[in-house]
């Protein structure tokens, strides 16, 4: 497949499918990313990004019993899996451990060249 | 909640989304989207309705597309095998039929990319320059007498600069004669004569057109003493020497240097030269003043800098600083005609453009797709017929679990392969056909299959014609019913199948008479046209180019060629009286009402002019031998010398209303001049122009521009060779020049005459596949009744009997078709014939006729096609039962 590189988007989806636990479906990880990190995506964009984590192997999935507000259909319920739980950690790390590396004096002249 | 399940979103979305998604996906995906609108729809509805639609577009991806079935795609490579063997084994146990179907296409195919070559050439003229929607001419508009006389001509110092979007004007002097036409002298062979056309241009002509300069000076116009001449001429003159700096005298006389060379004119440019000369030397060859040159009326092209249209252009150019007062005067106005409709949308009729070659274009269009819509029906007619031969096979592999759609796919692939065989025929017989085609239409059109976008265009045609052929038929044969069709009846395609069969004979027998008629009338037309008396005698005429030396020696020539016995009469004259172009609205007579604008046409020429060319006079004399040269006159506008004589036409008596033409005095300009003779009307032009009031005039022979020389009929070879001799003694420097009168009026009638050629190719064409249908359905028919012809047989009807019983409905069909088609015909030949002002009456026998040769001709088909079977000993037919 594509490799374990995790996308951007996916990272956020896949960290609020791990929010939302154990009830991460589409609208509900749309809804959510929406209201914490204020981007307003495409429900279909969300699924394609659930699908692919689905394949690389980060998410497993399984449907719900039948919900009225969505007439009687069933959801597909995303749950992190160990790899993904692992991806999200790498991600982490490796944002963490290279945030340290930028020198103090850098942060604080970005303040200063805007004058 | 009982309120919520009532509201749904658009039904046909909620539709597409079933369509199209994964089933395993649906309810998820149907869920979400349900979700999201059950939401928005507590707001509001509409916005719920769009955002639903919206979002069931973006789920539509390739990853939510359901997969075709596998199993339901896939054909195995046997059946695929199969299904290829059973068509090739079709194709050859009826060979005749197979043969029909590919001939018919491969015709029709042939007659459509012909005509299709032609109108792409036709269509291309002009284009290649740059923003070529950009290149405008400016035209003139005479209103005499209210009719508006329409010339390709403006003002030399039109003031264009009035116009912001103007960027670049020239004008450009075309021509078919001196100054255009001129005598080059090959290098190093000063006795040898070329004669080239050119062109005289002003210096933005090289920007305004895209005719590409590849050595030399790119502004070649900008320097009077210069020249520039296309390659093949270089090749010509210079061979693989380097023409540029090489001097050419103009007329023997003026020196010019080549300083470029420019890419041969491509054929499909309204501009055709071999050489470019700065404006200003035309003004020198022809004697005209600066001032006198500015206010010459010449053609002006001219390049706006945007978009705008031509209505714009032509308010702007009849504003009062363009359109001056005394062209007001004149009655006269400008228009901007778009530069690429030179080709087809030339024709001007009372000031308003009426098209041109571009009905010719359109009708050959409508006969492409004619051609080859009938070759298309006649395919549908004989596959559907022949369909029952295919019922046992259909019947089996719908048996076996074929579906219909797979059946359907059978045949149109079956239907593509034919069309595929003919394609390639009709390509092959294209080139074959090509040089043959353009010795007929007088083009040099070709073809490369090379260029990829015609590869495409024919990809293209391919498919939508075996589409529209191959289709129906797939359909109704992937109808039968298999319990039906293998019990052993025998099925017969439905009636409606029947009708559509007839329907389509008679459409298709419409058309061929139609072509044929239209055909008829064409012919007829154009054969008047040469046969009409003109009241001018054109046969056995000969027009030559006079240098100006031999006509100093005019006499002399003229005495000469009078010794031999074969030549009858010798004159000269300012212009070609069949195509008079010289017209004036200057007349003036004694009792002209005020404000009368008539139109004159003005032929110049020696004292002998009227005799030579057989007028008739109907009062007074001809004008009197005067070759003392000090009584021939030259006709000036400006002078009002001593009186000169005029010879006009009976028209001209009548435009003046004269009770008393002789004697009478009128002025043409400011010279005054005496009526002496009136001769019978004669035509100066195309008979499609009405024609026009005439006054001939004597004029010096050093101004004369063509010479005739009238001979003995029959003796045109010696004729020839003596003219050609004594040319010769006079002028052994130059090559004669010369062409036949009658030929030139014919010329004339050019685009009808190919026209006229082409449409008896394509008459013939549409004949042949009216014919391939006949045949096939009459087969067919025959085939079908002939266990009904054996039981007749067996009752003791005569062959005769039988013949006429199977042809009938054909006979009727035919005529039906014929009667149908003529109103159609008669409306566009008659559209077609109102283009002349001379023409015949419709010709109601070439209708009559038409119809009783198809009728005969079908006859005859069928009984060449019937007599076989009928002939068959009866036992024989109806012993297999």
């Amino acid at each position: 497949m594509k490799g374990t590189y995790l996308g951007e988007l996916e990272e956020l989806v896949l960290l609020h499918v791990g929010i939302l636990y154990p009830e991460a479906y589409g609208v509900a990880v749309m809804d959510e990313i929406e209201r914490q990190a204020g981007r307003s995506l495409n429900i279909s964009a969300v699924h394609a990004v659930l699908t692919r984590l689905e394949e690389k192997g980060y998410l497993k999935s399984k449907m719900s019993d039948p919900t009225e507000e969505r007439g009687g259909r069933r959801k597909r319920i995303f749950l992190l899996t160990a790899a993904g739980k692992r991806a999200l950690e790498e991600a982490n790390e490796l944002r963490n451990q290279l945030y340290s590396q930028i020198p103090k004096v850098a942060l604080q002249l970005v303040g200063v060249s805007k004058y | 909640m009982e309120s919520k399940r009532k509201i749904q979103p658009p039904r046909w979305a909620i539709r597409f989304l079933q369509w199209y998604c994964r089933p395993e996906l649906l309810e998820e995906i149907q869920g979400d989207a349900y979700e999201i609108y059950y939401r928005e729809v507590q707001v509001n509805k509409r916005r719920a309705d769009w955002k639903f639609i919206w979002n069931v577009i973006r789920f539509f991806r390739w990853r939510n597309i359901r997969k075709r079935k596998k199993d339901n795609l896939k054909y195995s490579t046997d059946m695929l095998q199969n299904i290829f063997k059973v068509a090739v084994r079709n194709f050859f146990r009826q060979p005749g039929h197979s043969f029909l179907n590919v001939m018919g296409l491969a015709v029709s195919f042939t007659a459509a990319f012909l005509i299709g070559l032609w109108i792409f050439h036709e269509v291309s003229y002009d284009r290649f320059h740059l923003d070529p929607d950009r290149i405008f001419k400016v035209m003139s508009h005479v209103d005499a007498n209210g009719t508006i006389e329409t010339y390709s001509t403006a003002r030399v110092n039109i003031n264009l600069a009035a116009i912001p979007d103007v960027t670049e004007k020239t004008v450009v002097i075309t021509g078919t004669r001196w100054p255009n036409e001129l005598c080059f002298r090959p290098d190093g062979k000063p006795n040898e004569c070329i004669y080239l056309f050119g062109v005289f241009a002003e210096q933005p002509f090289f920007s305004i057109f895209n005719f590409p300069i590849i050595k030399g000076d790119q502004n070649p116009l900008a320097n009077p003493s210069n020249i520039a001449i296309s390659e093949s001429m270089a090749q010509k003159l210079y061979g693989d020497v380097d023409p540029l700096g090489k001097i050419i005298k103009i007329d023997d006389h003026y020196p010019v240097t080549i300083v470029s060379v420019f890419q041969d004119v491509p054929s499909n440019s309204s501009l055709q030269f071999q050489f470019i000369l700065p404006i200003q030397v035309f003004a020198r060859m022809r004697g005209f003043s600066d001032d006198y040159f500015n206010r010459d009326f010449q053609t002006v092209y001219f390049k706006t800098s945007t978009d705008i249209s031509g209505e714009v252009l032509t308010t702007m150019l009849n504003k009062p600083d363009i359109r001056t007062e005394d062209l007001k005067k004149d009655k006269l106005s400008y228009s901007a005609f778009s530069f690429v409709d030179t080709r087809l949308h030339s024709e001007f009729v009372n000031g308003k453009n009426s098209g041109g070659r571009v009905q010719y274009v359109n009708l050959f269009t409508l006969i492409a797709i004619l051609v080859v819509a009938m070759a298309v029906i006649n395919f549908v007619n004989l596959s559907t017929a022949r369909a029952s031969n295919r019922s046992k096979e259909i019947g089996i592999r719908k048996v076996t679990g074929a579906l219909r759609t797979g059946i359907v796919m059978q045949f149109v692939g079956e239907s593509f392969l034919v069309v595929v065989m003919a394609l390639a025929m009709a390509l092959l017989s294209t080139q074959l056909l090509l040089p043959a085609f353009n010795n007929l239409i007088g083009e040099t059109l070709s073809v490369s299959l090379l260029n990829l976008s015609i590869v495409g265009w024919v990809a293209a045609f391919a498919l939508v014609v075996s589409l529209a052929a191959g289709l129906y038929p797939a359909w109704v044969m992937s109808a039968f019913q298999p319990a039906k069709v293998l019990k052993g009846n025998t099925v017969t395609a439905s009636a409606g199948a029947q009708h559509l069969r007839k329907i389509l004979l008679v459409v298709q027998v419409s058309v061929s008479v139609g072509i044929i008629i239209f055909t008829g009338v064409l012919f007829q037309q154009l054969s008047f046209v040469r046969e009409k008396n003109l009241g001018l005698d054109n046969q056995n005429m000969l027009h030559m180019e006079p240098t100006y030396n031999l006509l100093k020696q005019y006499n002399a020539f003229k005495n000469e060629l009078l010794h031999h016995p074969e030549i009858e009469n010798v004159t000269a004259t300012t212009a070609d009286p069949i195509n008079l172009t010289v017209q004036t609205t200057g007349v003036s007579w004694p009792g002209m009402p005020d404000g009368k604008n008539a139109s004159f046409k003005l032929l110049g020429g020696n004292h002998e002019m009227a005799q030579a060319f057989g007028l008739t006079l109907t009062a007074g004399r001809m004008f009197k031998n005067t070759s003392s040269g000090k009584n021939e006159m030259t006709l000036s506008l400006n002078t009002d010398s001593t009186k000169q004589e005029v010879i006009v036409t009976e028209r001209a008596v009548r435009e003046m209303e004269l009770k008393e033409p002789i004697g009478t005095e009128i002025g043409i300009g400011n010279a005054k001049f005496t009526i002496i003779g009136v001769v019978k009307d004669f035509h100066t032009e195309s008979l499609k122009q009405e024609q026009l009031p005439v006054i001939l005039y004597v004029h010096d022979i050093l101004n004369c521009s063509r010479l005739y020389v009238k001979y003995r009929e029959g003796a045109t070879a010696s004729a020839l060779e003596i003219i050609e001799n004594t040319y010769k003694e006079f002028e052994p420097a130059f090559t004669m020049k010369y062409d036949f009168m009658d030929e030139a009026f014919d010329k004339m009638y050019k685009t009808e005459n190919t026209a006229s050629t082409m449409l008896v190719f394509f008459t013939g064409i549409a004949l042949l596949i009216a014919v391939i249908g006949v045949v096939g359905l009459a087969t067919y028919n025959v085939v079908r009744r002939k266990k009904e012809i054996g039981i007749k047989r067996v009752f003791g009807a005569s062959v005769i009997q039988i013949l006429g019983n199977l042809s009938q409905e054909f006979i009727w069909l035919i005529t039906f078709a014929t009667l149908l088609a003529t109103p159609t015909v008669w409306y566009v030949s008659d559209r077609w014939l109102q283009s002349f002002a001379y023409r015949i009456n419709m010709p109601w026998w070439i209708y009559a006729v038409t119809l009783v040769t198809i009728v005969l001709l079908t006859i005859l088909l069928i009984v060449l096609q019937g007599l076989k079977t009928v002939r068959t000993n009866p036992t024989e037919t109806l012993r297999s039962e």
